[in-house]
């Protein structure tokens, strides 16, 4: 039995994921660890996943909670606290 | 607020401990994580740092006819911003629980850096938490946060070596020139690896949320969380 990568939260995403993160997994040991990378790659996986992720996050009422930990640990700051 | 905080060494590169972090989940140790999601990456610096923000999805392994009694879903979510530098060989998750902020917050920052004494073959990993119980516990607080604390701790092994574990068969994996690592991992048997990373945030948070959910409701169901029920049941009868 082999390993499997991670699922969704949404299942209908997972396959759209599986194939972003084969993507990704191999851009980030062949490339961007090699520093041979100027682009994140995978692009066209990428916005085929993200778009099922966001319409999914407003359907299962996660967006609330996540817009909030946005405003108090921001991506720009790399998830640190903001200071209130 | 308490502070929990944790150092290990991995005998593995820095590189290798980084590439192994996209691919901790699933596993059989883990199995309370079961979703893993990228919401946003940004690609910075000339392509030196990689920003990561993902979303863990955490089910509690919680008996149905609990579910049935209590309602509500035993699914919780963690958010993690990662930030990998090849500049300064750093990388630096932030996560925090979604869900029952304002009862528990659980705020983690782990750092994986090359080891100063051989950096080239070891990873130093540096785990602090941040532990805040809200208000509505009252004198509750400080127990509540101790107790999640030592649950805390008690996990921060067994994560440790799961991880060890998963990092051994994928450099095994890699040293025999097989660079395709999405190949590699799908080649290993993790089920019977017995574990992986872990333990984390999503850990605490589902714990913690089971036994706050609980013990507002009154019940005492879970040998666990024995000490913190008969507390709030002492608290209870003193107000009423």
């Amino acid at each position: 039995m082999g390993q499997s990568m991670s699922a969704s939260f949404a299942p209908e995403c997972t396959p759209l994921k599986k194939t972003y993160d084969s993507c990704f997994n191999e851009w980030y040991s062949e490339k961007f660890l090699k520093g041979k990378s100027v682009d994140n790659e995978c692009a066209k996986e990428w916005y085929a996943y993200i778009e099922c992720v966001n319409a999914h996050l407003k359907e299962k009422g996660i967006q609330p909670a996540l817009d909030d930990a946005r405003k108090e640990a921001p991506f720009e700051s790399g998830g640190a606290l903001s200071d209130k | 607020m308490k502070l929990f905080s944790n150092n290990y060494d991995f005998d593995y590169p820095w590189e290798r401990v980084t590439a192994a972090n996209w691919q901790k989940y699933p596993n059989a140790v883990s199995t309370h994580v079961v979703a893993v999601d990228v919401l946003r990456r940004e690609l910075q610096d000339g392509g030196n740092v990689l920003v990561s923000e993902r979303l863990l999805t955490v089910q509690q392994k919680v008996p149905r006819w609990i579910l049935l009694v209590l309602g509500g879903s035993n699914v919780s979510y963690v958010r993690e911003v990662s930030t990998v530098n090849l500049r300064d060989r750093t990388l630096v998750l932030r996560s925090c629980n979604l869900n029952y902020v304002n009862l528990l917050r659980v705020y983690e920052t782990v750092e994986y850096t090359p080891h100063p004494a051989d950096p080239r073959n070891k990873t130093l990993f540096a785990q602090q938490a941040q532990i805040t119980a809200g208000g509505k516990f009252g004198r509750l607080v400080n127990r509540l946060e101790d107790w999640s604390v030592q649950r805390f701790g008690d996990n921060a092994q067994k994560g440790k070596d799961g991880f060890d574990s998963v990092l051994r068969l994928l450099s095994a994996q890699w040293d025999e020139g097989v660079a395709r690592v999405t190949e590699t991992v799908d080649d290993l048997d993790l089920d019977n690896l017995g574990a992986q990373m872990a333990q984390r945030v999503g850990d605490i948070n589902a714990a913690a949320e089971q036994a706050v959910r609980e013990s507002l409701r009154k019940f005492t169901i879970l040998s666990d969380y024995q000490d913190l029920f008969s507390d709030t049941f002492d608290e209870t009868r003193r107000r009423h």
